[in-house]
């Protein structure tokens, strides 16, 4: 198998004829980052940040394909991230994201995805929570593009 | 082209009767709305035309009221977010149009409830009875109620759009009064009349919160704001007469069944 076959969540691209000119800020950056930790497996769902908050559940590649990741989506709001593919014990997200719902009272939970058909399996973890908890709470699904663009935004 | 994007919609096609033909294509039905005071371009932006049929649509317009002129056609303000493929809502926003569709259910009755109505019959005075109050509870009282005292107050209320909704409240609400009184004095014309204008306006009055106001007002919602919208829609209906409601349901359910029976007789 060429190195460009196989899963579309691996596969090998190269977007390097793409590139965009460099449009430099005329001022650096901020983080909107306002809590730690960030990864799933090592928050406390009951953590401060998270009370009454609008969260956003992210799978990690995202941060690094939309490039106006912190502006845009990140501001304001509390954060998790996690990998559907590549990480353990996921039952251990489904509890997690539940106590979201029913103990940390969050007001909107927003799921950034990628394009590839594995980042899905993030906003089942997110459904399956939803289905489980008795609060129901707005989800919004963002589907991202490999190359940054926002190919979707649903309230499931 | 600023000065008539900034004018009354009426006044525009009123001046460029061609201009009400071109929106009409486009599926935006300005021409039959008595009131037509937004603004052309709030009607423009509202509608969430695709780039390219509002480029054109726009151009099209600039040439009926600017013949053989090239015209500047300022881009309407967007809420920057991606459009959805099909219609779909925000869960506070669903929950208002899934209330649609018993509202609808009712409304659809209502030709059929009318063609029998016997005036001098307690039964059929009992069903108009019970049909105003569904009005009054559920359609105005629980839905109408979330509208005004929460979702509206999250944009700007004197607005030409909003006024043009809220005015539909009003007037829905004195049909209803009207249809009691004409009740009480027997009046089997002032039930019929004043039942089937509720109908009218509420066909069309949904019709537009579902396929344009709605979906608009999702696009300017923040995220915050709509999990707030969702908490205070849900403590709305804690507060709300659940028994009412209740009865409401059954009312507009009995009524399908007994008119469903009739027609299959």
């Amino acid at each position: 198998m060429s190195e460009f076959g196989g899963c579309p969540g691996s596969r090998a691209m190269d977007f390097r004829k793409s590139e965009v000119k460099d449009e430099a800020p005329t001022t650096k950056v901020q983080s909107q980052l306002r809590q730690w930790p960030i990864q799933l497996h090592l928050i406390s769902p009951v953590a401060p940040y998270y009370q009454g908050a609008d969260v956003l559940l992210t799978a990690d590649c995202v941060a690094y394909a939309l490039g106006g990741f912190h502006n845009d989506y990140l501001k304001g709001k509390s954060i998790a991230i996690a990998c559907p593919k590549l990480d353990e014990g996921q039952e251990v997200y489904v509890e997690k994201i539940k106590s979201w719902f029913e103990d940390a009272k969050i007001n909107t939970l927003t799921v950034l995805i990628m394009q590839v058909p594995c980042c899905r399996g993030l906003l089942q973890l997110a459904k399956q929570a939803l289905e489980n908890s008795k609060r129901k709470v707005p989800v919004k699904a963002v589907v991202v593009g490999l190359q940054g663009e926002i190919l979707s935004e649903d309230w499931i | 082209m600023e000065q008539y994007l900034n004018a009354p919609v009426k006044e525009v096609i009123t001046k460029f009767p061609k201009v009400g033909k071109i929106l009409e294509e486009y599926e935006i039905g300005c021409v039959p709305c008595n009131v037509g005071s937004c603004l052309l371009k709030d009607v423009v932006e509202i509608h969430n035309l695709a780039d390219e049929e509002e480029k054109e649509m726009m151009a099209r317009i600039s040439r009926v009221i600017y013949p053989g002129q090239e015209v500047e056609i300022p881009r309407t303000e967007r809420q920057g977010k991606v459009r959805s493929k099909e219609l779909t809502y925000s869960p506070p926003m669903k929950r208002l149009v899934d209330e649609h569709v018993l509202i609808k259910k009712w409304i659809a009755l209502i030709p059929q409830v009318l063609e029998i109505f016997d005036v001098h019959s307690e039964d059929d005075r009992k069903i108009i009875i019970e049909g105003v109050n569904f009005i009054r509870s559920y359609a105005d009282r629980l839905h109408h109620g979330k509208e005004e005292d929460i979702l509206f107050k999250y944009f700007d209320e004197t607005s030409d759009i909003f006024k043009t909704m809220l005015d539909d409240h009003v007037e829905g609400r004195s049909h209803a009064k009207a249809t009691l009184e004409a009740l009480e004095k027997r009046d089997r014309q002032g039930v019929v009349d004043h039942l089937m204008a509720y109908r009218a306006l509420l066909t069309e009055h949904i019709k537009k919160e579902d396929e344009i106001l709605f979906p608009w007002m999702d696009r300017s919602l923040s995220v915050k704001q709509v999990g707030e919208l969702f908490s205070k829609f849900n403590a709305a209906d804690d507060r709300a007469d659940q028994d009412g409601i209740e009865r409401c349901e059954k009312f507009v359910l009995e009524i399908e069944k007994k008119f469903r029976k009739e027609e299959s007789k």
